[in-house]
C-alpha cells in the first residue's frame, strides 16, 4: 500500500513506531482516565475499557481539569502512558502533561485518517504521523 | 517567543530541574498561543490542592519538583484543602495525604492561604500581572479588581510561581480584553442567587467570547462575584465587563428575561426536600457577607438535623471573631481551609446540600455525588433555622 503522511505541528520532541489507538471524543484524563491503571473508565467514551500503555494515542483534544496533566505524569511514571500521543488540536492540558511526562507528542493531524489498530510512526522533529500499514481488520 | 538570557539559563537547567520543567511548560504554552515573552507577574495562585480533586497522581510530581530546587520567585496562595483539620474528620490517609501536599506546596515557598478568594487577603494592585489558577478568582480579578491574569491551570500556574513569570497572551494584552457581545438583562435580578444564575445561562451561551453586560440592577461586589464563578462553571470566561456600552455594531446581542432566569434556576435544584446541609461560602466568603448571615443569626437557632457551614478563609475568620461567635451560638459552623465541593460529603452522612452558590449546585451532583437545592442567601438560612 501507499504509506501516507500526515503533516502536523511538534509539541514534544521524539521519534517511535506502534500501534495507533484512535478516540472519536475528546479526552478527560482526571476522572476519564484510571492513574493506576491507565484504563479509560468515562462513561460512553468511545474507547472506554480501553488501555493507554504504550499505545500511539490518537484523538480530537483533551477537556476537562488541569490535574489532569498530572494523571499523564502519574501515568508515565507507572509504565501505563501512550508511546505518543496525536491530536487534532492541542490544548493546555495535554500539552503541559506531555511535557512533565516527557510522551512524544504532535498535533494539527488529521487523526480521521488514522484508525485503531494501524501500525504508525511519530516524528516529532519533523511533526509528521506515517502511517506504514493499515490494520487489515477495518 | 524570545527569552532573555537568564530564561535561557533556566531552560537549558541551569537553575535545576523545576526551573527547567517550568521554563518548558510556560514557553511551549507561550508559543502555542502566541505570546512573544515573559512577563514578570506579582503572585501566582494555585488550584490542585484539595486531596479529594488531585488524588495520588501529581504527588510525585510535586515531590519531584521540591526536590529539585523548586522555590517561588513571587509570592503563591493556595487554593482550599480538602477539609478544615478543627471539624472534618477523615480516614487517617486522607489527613496524612492533604498534609503531605500542603506541606510540598510550603517547601516550594507557597502561604497555606487554602482559600479560592486571595484577593481578600491582599488587595491586589491595579493593573499589575498574576498567574492565578482557580477560575472564579480569575473572573473576579480581571473584571472587578481590574487586574490582569489569564485562566491558568494547576501546573502551568505552578510553572509561573516557580520561574516568576508568564506568557503574555490572552488576558495579558489589553486588546483581548474587549468585549464581543452585548448582553441585554431585561429582568430584574433580585438576589446573589440571581446573579448566579444568569452567570451559569451567560456561560451556557458564550463560552469563552467576552459579554458587556446591559442592564443589571444595583449590585455590590459579592453580586458580581457569583456572577463571575457561575460563568466560569458552566463556559469558558476569564473576564466580562459591565461599563456603558461603547457606540460600535455589536456582531452579536443576546437578552435574557425572568424566564430565562427562572429556567435557570429550576434546573440547578435536584430536590425539593429538606437539606442535610446548608452551605454558604462558594466562593468563599467576604466580611461583608460574613456580616449578612451573622445579623440573621443573631438570636436564632439551627435545626437539629441539619448542618449549617459558612465557608471562608481562615485569615478572614479571625478577623471577623464577632460573627464567627454569633454563627457558632446560633449552632452553626464557619469552616475554613476547604468547602463543600471539594471535600468529602458523602463521608460526613450528608446526601444533599443547600446554597446559594450556583457553582456549587451546578457541581454537587457530579463532583459529590449529592442532591443540590438552590436558593438566595436569605432563603438558605431561613431552611437552617427553627
Amino acid at each position: 500500500m501507499r504509506i501516507r503522511v500526515l503533516k502536523g505541528r511538534t509539541i514534544v520532541l521524539g521519534y517511535c513506531r506502534g500501534t495507533a489507538l484512535v478516540a472519536k471524543k475528546p479526552i478527560s484524563f482526571l476522572g476519564g482516565v484510571d492513574p493506576n491503571t491507565g484504563t479509560i473508565i468515562e462513561k460512553n467514551h468511545d474507547l472506554e475499557g480501553k488501555k493507554l500503555k504504550d499505545t500511539i494515542l490518537c484523538f480530537p483534544h483533551g477537556h476537562g481539569s488541569t490535574v489532569g496533566s498530572y494523571v499523564l505524569y502519574a501515568l508515565a511514571k507507572k509504565n501505563l502512558a501512550p508511546k505518543a500521543i496525536v491530536n487534532q488540536t492541542a490544548d493546555p492540558v495535554v500539552v503541559v502533561g506531555a511535557i512533565i511526562a516527557e510522551i512524544l507528542m504532535v498535533d494539527q493531524i488529521d487523526i480521521r485518517q488514522i484508525r485503531s489498530g494501524d501500525k504508525v510512526e511519530v516524528d516529532g522533529e519533523k511533526g509528521a504521523v506515517k502511517i506504514l500499514e493499515k490494520n487489515p481488520c477495518t | 517567543m524570545h527569552l532573555t538570557t537568564e530564561e535561557e539559563k533556566m531552560y537549558d537547567g541551569e537553575y535545576g530541574w523545576a526551573c527547567q520543567i517550568s521554563m518548558r511548560i510556560l514557553t511551549r504554552l507561550g508559543d502555542l498561543f502566541s505570546a512573544t515573552k515573559l512577563i514578570p507577574i506579582k503572585s501566582a495562585h494555585l488550584s490542585g490542592v484539595s486531596y479529594k480533586t488531585l488524588g495520588d497522581a501529581p504527588i510525585e510530581f510535586l515531590e519531584e519538583l521540591a526536590k529539585t530546587a523548586g522555590k517561588a520567585r513571587v509570592e503563591v496562595t493556595l487554593n482550599p484543602s480538602s477539609l478544615d483539620p478543627n471539624l472534618t474528620k477523615f480516614s487517617r490517609n486522607k489527613h496524612e495525604k492533604q498534609r503531605q501536599i500542603i506541606g510540598l506546596y510550603k517547601k516550594m515557598g507557597a502561604d497555606p492561604t487554602l482559600t479560592c478568594t486571595p484577593y481578600y487577603l491582599k488587595q491586589p494592585l491595579q493593573g499589575f500581572h498574576f498567574a492565578w489558577a482557580e477560575s472564579s478568582a480569575v473572573v473576579y480579578a480581571n473584571s472587578v479588581l481590574g487586574v490582569y491574569t489569564n485562566r491558568e491551570g494547576s501546573p502551568s500556574a505552578l510553572a509561573a510561581a516557580l520561574v516568576g513569570k508568564t506568557p503574555d497572551y490572552g488576558m495579558h494584552r489589553p486588546e483581548n480584553r474587549e468585549p464581543a457581545v452585548l448582553v441585554n438583562v431585561e429582568t430584574r435580578l433580585r438576589n446573589e442567587a440571581e446573579f448566579g444564575a444568569l452567570g451559569i445561562r451567560l456561560g451556557n451561551l458564550l463560552n469563552d467570547k467576552i459579554p458587556l453586560l446591559k442592564g443589571l440592577p444595583k449590585h455590590d461586589n459579592d453580586d458580581l462575584k457569583q456572577l463571575g464563578a457561575a460563568m466560569a462553571t458552566a463556559g469558558m470566561t476569564t473576564i466580562f465587563q459591565t461599563g456603558k456600552p461603547v457606540e460600535k455594531t455589536w456582531q452579536e446581542k443576546v437578552s435574557v428575561e425572568r424566564e430565562d432566569i427562572e429556567n435557570t434556576m429550576e434546573s440547578l435544584s435536584t430536590t425539593a426536600e429538606q437539606p442535610d446541609l446548608v452551605f454558604l461560602g462558594c466562593p468563599h466568603c467576604s466580611i461583608e457577607e460574613l456580616e449578612e448571615a451573622a445579623t440573621f443569626l443573631e438570636g436564632k437557632r439551627v435545626k437539629d438535623n441539619l448542618r449549617l457551614w459558612i465557608c471562608t478563609s481562615r485569615w478572614l475568620k479571625e478577623k471577623a471573631e464577632n460573627y464567627v461567635n454569633i454563627v457558632e451560638e446560633a449552632g452553626g459552623h464557619v469552616v475554613c481551609d476547604t468547602c463543600a465541593i471539594v471535600t468529602w460529603l458523602r463521608d460526613l452522612g450528608i446526601n444533599s446540600v443547600m446554597t446559594n452558590s450556583a457553582k456549587t449546585a451546578y457541581y454537587a451532583p457530579t463532583m459529590n455525588k449529592v442532591d443540590a437545592l438552590f436558593a438566595s442567601l436569605s432563603e438558605c438560612l431561613e431552611t437552617a433555622c427553627l
